[in-house]
């Protein structure tokens, strides 16, 4: 580890303990989303559409209805139409997408669902369901989707962000365009420069948890969901929106998650279970399989990238010129705006124009993954930063520390960055003993930097303290990645008792004030933050008690070690278990909320050194060494930390050589499957060196960052920067596969 | 994911499950480890309406010594013959090939009869054996008969066993001093090979096999033909591919395949020492 801060004293904070929901999963007792079994409980299944473009002509649910079992059938015309009660377009697409209005728009979009006794019988009856389709002409990716006279996904999609106003629609949702000084003027100064283009196709989160929701609605209308996601709350107000109801009518239980790294904060099935249940008057579960899970949750976005950026021969970046056009899938909403902000983020180039389009094509609404935007365009920069370097004969680090954002710089995208850490990722790798260790025959080395913001955003947390002294730390973040280990660690280090005497707890939306969800690695700093406030208060409500009971001011009395103390010693100490014991005396319960939204984001950088071998006669690339080095603020639970920049790298270098949506001429998905779809596996990796950088984030009580997402920024652009040095060709298209690596070779040979 | 409804019988002996396939005819499917049978059925490419089971019929997971050959019984399970300590003395690439098929659970549970029955031309061990010029013995209501690997295979998914055999047993010849090299490409470790070369050399004459290159494990003839005229490894596994129809499939084109199985045979035949 690279302390950049020596750790203040703490004894809890930066500690490696059990974490609290190791034992329930390792044993089988965790309850994931799927895992719940209500009285009375029917099963439901969905109809997909099997065309990519289609218009819906009719839909015949007669057969399936009156078939062994079956309790409920929907479609559409069972939700209210947004686009007639007022609905923002934001909340019309969440709609269309949970049930295809008209027309299906991908191969996968639900048109009608059913539920019946038994799981066979569900399935049954949907396949019964007879559907009529108007097949459509289908675009699939970003090329065909803005060609001229290309089919239209949706009639009235006028580009915004063009003025004036384009007279004809398109496929085109918007552009966004970060701009400064003169590009003209920036180029003229270069001695070099370099353009290029890149494409990247769409991948998968691949959480190993599918989808899964049940729901129980009352006669009153009320409804309670248990499902996995990143984020109750906010199951809860878009199902309330789908549904055309309260968010107060429907209460949801957050599942343990087996894995969402963006994905899971999307509603698709909790709004149809909830109907189907209200239908039925029964309980409904609704579980994807993993062939569903390809086919209708959202990948992230298929790209193509176009950077020229210009450099002088001392290593001063001029210029940078960015075309990014991301595919949103069926509806509008790509991460092509975070890719703008974050494409150039690591430096400070004085010229630059980046453009970016959002674009809609005939695959499945694209769904956040990890540092959404991000690694494409970091994948595009960071490779034409290894260009540039090699092309003045500057080490790749020793250009990007000259060029590096630091404290004070004016980010690309807007302010002022306040202190962060990216030099001091640079030098961790720079001085890392594997970036000069000898290199084999056909092997290469590669380096890569990224940025992403990290969220605040809102969050509730109340700590109760129990009679004998121990502590309950409620939540609403649901655990993805270690939060609750985090919570209980900063309670423990708060209140001076012992970790294991806190039992930090994820509770339902009617039993904590409102969460956000658990995306943007805000957790451990927002709700984290919480936890702190209300800790905090409980710390001065003890003091006072304490007072009380010694008669004595409460300035005269201290919080320390889990006791509270006078300051001249004059009194024998109370701990948290005496104050505790006697709280019925002092005034009471002890317990606390905080609600905030929390301020002072600290953001992430991460640099990444990685070694591969490459087979020039089969044209395989295996990764055999690879260091990530990255900012974590304070590494409150240092074992998390290294997970999540491990398993960022993991499916960065699957990303980079493996994974991608393949769909044939007709727009079918034809690998919808974990043995088609390669997510690497653990002997695929080498082991992932990891290297934490502490420059703590001075707006958070303990310096906290947020760590789960720019690990996955760099790696694409590590692997082909290291292919290039050991075979000598630079691939500019994902994933870098044997054949294209053969052909590369092919060419680069005549 | 779910596979069609079928019937189970638990056959408790060869004899057993042999007349319970003459009962069922060509509906039924013996199910031993299920690995290869058992994902097909959840995909439906493979729909039979009765599975008998043959898991427990413990009398047929072995390796045995018969003097010039070993003689291996169906229901020996993989991560059995990795380790066992007589295969890897005097048969030393079967083990090896082994412990190449998938991953630990895999082995753990899929057996070297079923891997054969199963006649897929992108498992490992058909291959192995099929290059060591093994034996295959099937029993069926008439009694015992012996299949040479190389008549056994007989097109995609099919082999030469009639609808109520059953193959028992796997006969290969010791060759504890062969030289001998296994060669697997796949992008993903554990996944099948997209192309896979096994080469057992003995005395002066090497055997090639293919994996994935065709509708059936292949013996590599033109590379077998070339190296008996005298030519390097180089240059007879230029002719790896000669008179193969590789398959086309997500992983790979027929070409790739071609140009795989020349690099690999290149690899397997330098390695085996020539």
């Amino acid at each position: 580890m690279a302390v950049i801060e020596e750790n203040p004293g703490y004894k809890w904070v930066g500690t490696r303990p059990i974490r609290p929901d190791g034992l329930e999963k390792i044993t089988g007792k965790a309850q994931f989303g799927a895992d719940s079994i209500l009285p009375g409980m029917l099963y439901g299944s969905v109809v997909r559409s099997p065309h990519a473009h289609a218009r819906i002509l009719s839909i015949d649910m007669s057969v399936a209805k009156s078939m062994p079992g079956v309790k409920a059938v929907i479609t559409s015309a069972d939700f209210p139409d947004l686009a007639l009660n007022g609905g923002s377009a934001g909340d019309i697409d969440m709609s269309n997408n949970v049930m295809a209005r008209a027309k299906v728009l991908y191969e996968g979009h639900v048109v009608a669902a059913v539920a019946a006794n038994t799981r066979e019988q569900a399935k049954a009856a949907a396949d019964a369901v007879i559907v009529n389709y108007e097949v459509l002409p289908h675009v699939l990716t970003v090329d065909e989707a803005m060609a001229d006279n290309a089919p239209l996904l949706h009639d009235g999609m006028y580009t915004k962000g063009i003025d004036p106003k384009p007279e004809k629609p398109s496929n085109v949702a918007s552009r966004v365009v970060h701009e400064r000084g003169d590009l003209d003027k920036g180029f003229a100064e270069a001695d070099l420069v370099i353009e290029r283009e890149y494409t990247t196709k769409p991948v998968h989160q691949g959480y190993i948890e599918p989808h899964a929701a049940v729901a129980d609605a009352n006669s009153d209308g009320r409804a309670h969901i248990w499902c996995s996601s990143q984020g109750h709350f906010q199951m809860r107000a878009h199902t309330a929106t789908v549904l055309g109801v309260s968010p107060g009518t429907i209460k949801v239980t957050a599942a343990e998650i087996g894995g969402g790294f963006g994905g899971k904060t999307v509603v698709y099935l909790e709004p149809l279970a909830v109907r189907l249940s209200q239908r039925a008057g029964r309980p409904v579960k609704l579980v994807m399989d993993r062939d569903e899970v390809f086919r209708a949750s959202g990948p992230t976005s298929g790209t193509r990238i176009k950077v020229k950026m210009g450099v002088t021969n001392e290593g001063q970046l001029t210029a940078a010129d960015v075309w990014m056009g991301y595919e949103a899938g069926a509806f509008s909403g790509s991460p092509v705006g975070a890719a703008g902000m974050t494409v150039i983020a690591c430096y400070d180039i004085p010229n630059f124009f980046v453009e970016g389009f959002d674009v809609v094509v005939n695959k499945p609404r694209v769904a956040a993954y990890r540092a959404p935007g991000a690694p494409m365009a970091a994948f595009a920069v960071e490779t034409v930063m290894d260009e540039l370097a090699r092309g003045i004969n500057i080490d790749p680090i020793d250009l990007r520390l000259q060029n590096a954002v630091v404290e004070g710089t004016q980010a690309s995208y807007g302010p002022k960055f306040p202190r962060i850490g990216f030099v001091e990722t640079l030098e961790a790798i720079k001085n890392h003993p594997q970036y000069t260790a000898e290199l084999g025959p056909n092997q290469g080395r590669g380096v890569a930097a990224g940025f992403w913001f990290n969220a605040g955003m809102n969050s509730s947390a109340t700590v109760h303290i129990n009679e004998n002294g121990t502590a309950t730390v409620v939540v609403g973040s649901p655990d993805i990645g270690g939060s609750r280990q985090s919570m209980a660690l900063m309670a423990a280090e708060e209140l001076g008792i012992s970790y294991e005497n806190i039992k930090p707890v994820v509770a339902d939306t009617e039993t904590v004030g409102f969460n956000d969800v658990t995306g943007g690695s805000r957790v451990t700093l927002a709700t984290g933050a919480a936890v702190v406030d209300a800790c905090r208060v409980i710390t001065a409500d003890l003091r006072a008690r304490a007072a009380k009971t010694w008669d004595v001011e409460i300035d005269d009395v201290e919080w320390v070690d889990g006791q509270a103390q006078h300051v001249d010693g004059s009194q024998p100490p109370l701990s948290l278990a005496d104050l505790a014991g006697k709280s019925g005396r002092t005034g009471g319960p002890i317990s606390a909320t905080a609600s905030l939204n929390a301020r002072g984001v600290g953001a992430a950088f991460s640099t990444q050194l990685c070694d591969v071998e490459v087979d020039p006669e089969t044209g395989i690339t295996r990764v055999i060494r690879y260091v990530s080095a990255q900012d974590a603020g304070r590494a409150i639970s240092p074992a998390y930390v290294e997970g999540q920049m491990q398993g960022g790298v993991a499916q960065g270098i699957g990303w980079a050589l493996n994974e991608e949506y393949i769909h044939n001429s007709s727009g079918v998905m034809e690998n919808a499957s974990f043995l088609d779809y390669r997510i690497p596996v653990a002997s695929d990796l080498p082991m992932i060196d990891t290297v934490i950088v502490e420059v703590p984030n001075p707006a958070h009580p303990y310096g906290v960052r947020g760590v789960g997402e720019v690990g996955i920024v760099p790696p694409m652009a590590a692997v082909a920067n290291a292919i290039s040095d050991a075979a000598g060709v630079r691939m500019k298209d994902l994933p870098m596969s044997p054949v294209k690596l053969l052909e590369a070779l092919n060419e680069k040979g005549k | 994911m779910i596979p069609a409804a079928f019937d189970y019988v638990r056959a408790h002996s060869a004899q057993e499950a042999i007349s319970l396939l003459s009962e069922y005819g060509d509906e039924a499917k013996l199910l031993a480890g299920g690995h290869s049978l058992l994902p097909m059925m959840k995909l439906r490419l493979a729909v039979p309406t009765v599975l008998i089971d043959i898991g427990r019929v413990d009398d047929l997971s072995y390796v045995r010594d018969q003097g010039d050959h070993l003689a291996i019984g169906a229901l020996t399970k993989h991560g059995f013959l990795e380790t066992n300590a007589l295969l890897n003395s005097e048969c030393p690439i079967l083990a090896h090939v082994a412990s190449k098929v998938g991953d630990p659970q895999v082995r753990h549970r899929g057996t070297i009869g079923g891997s054969l029955a199963h006649s897929d031309s992108a498992s490992d061990l058909p291959a192995a054996v099929l290059a060591l010029g093994g034996t295959i013995v099937a029993q069926g209501p008439n009694g015992v008969r012996e299949i040479s690997s190389t008549d056994f295979f007989t097109g995609y998914f099919e082999s030469s066993l009639a609808e109520d055999e059953m193959l028992t047993e796997i006969r290969v010849p010791k060759s504890p001093g062969a030289n001998w090299n296994y060669q697997k490409f796949n992008r993903r470790a554990q996944d099948w090979a997209i192309v896979g070369v096994a080469a057992v050399r003995v005395g002066n004459s090497t055997n090639v096999s293919l994996v994935n290159m065709g509708s059936t494990p292949i013996r590599a003839e033109a590379v077998e033909a070339a190296l008996k005229a005298g030519v390097n490894a180089e240059e007879a596994a230029l002719h790896a591919a000669d008179d193969t129809e590789p398959p086309t499939d997500l992983n790979a084109s027929p070409e790739y395949r071609a140009h795989l199985a020349r690099v690999l045979t290149k690899r397997a035949l330098q390695a085996s020492g020539l």
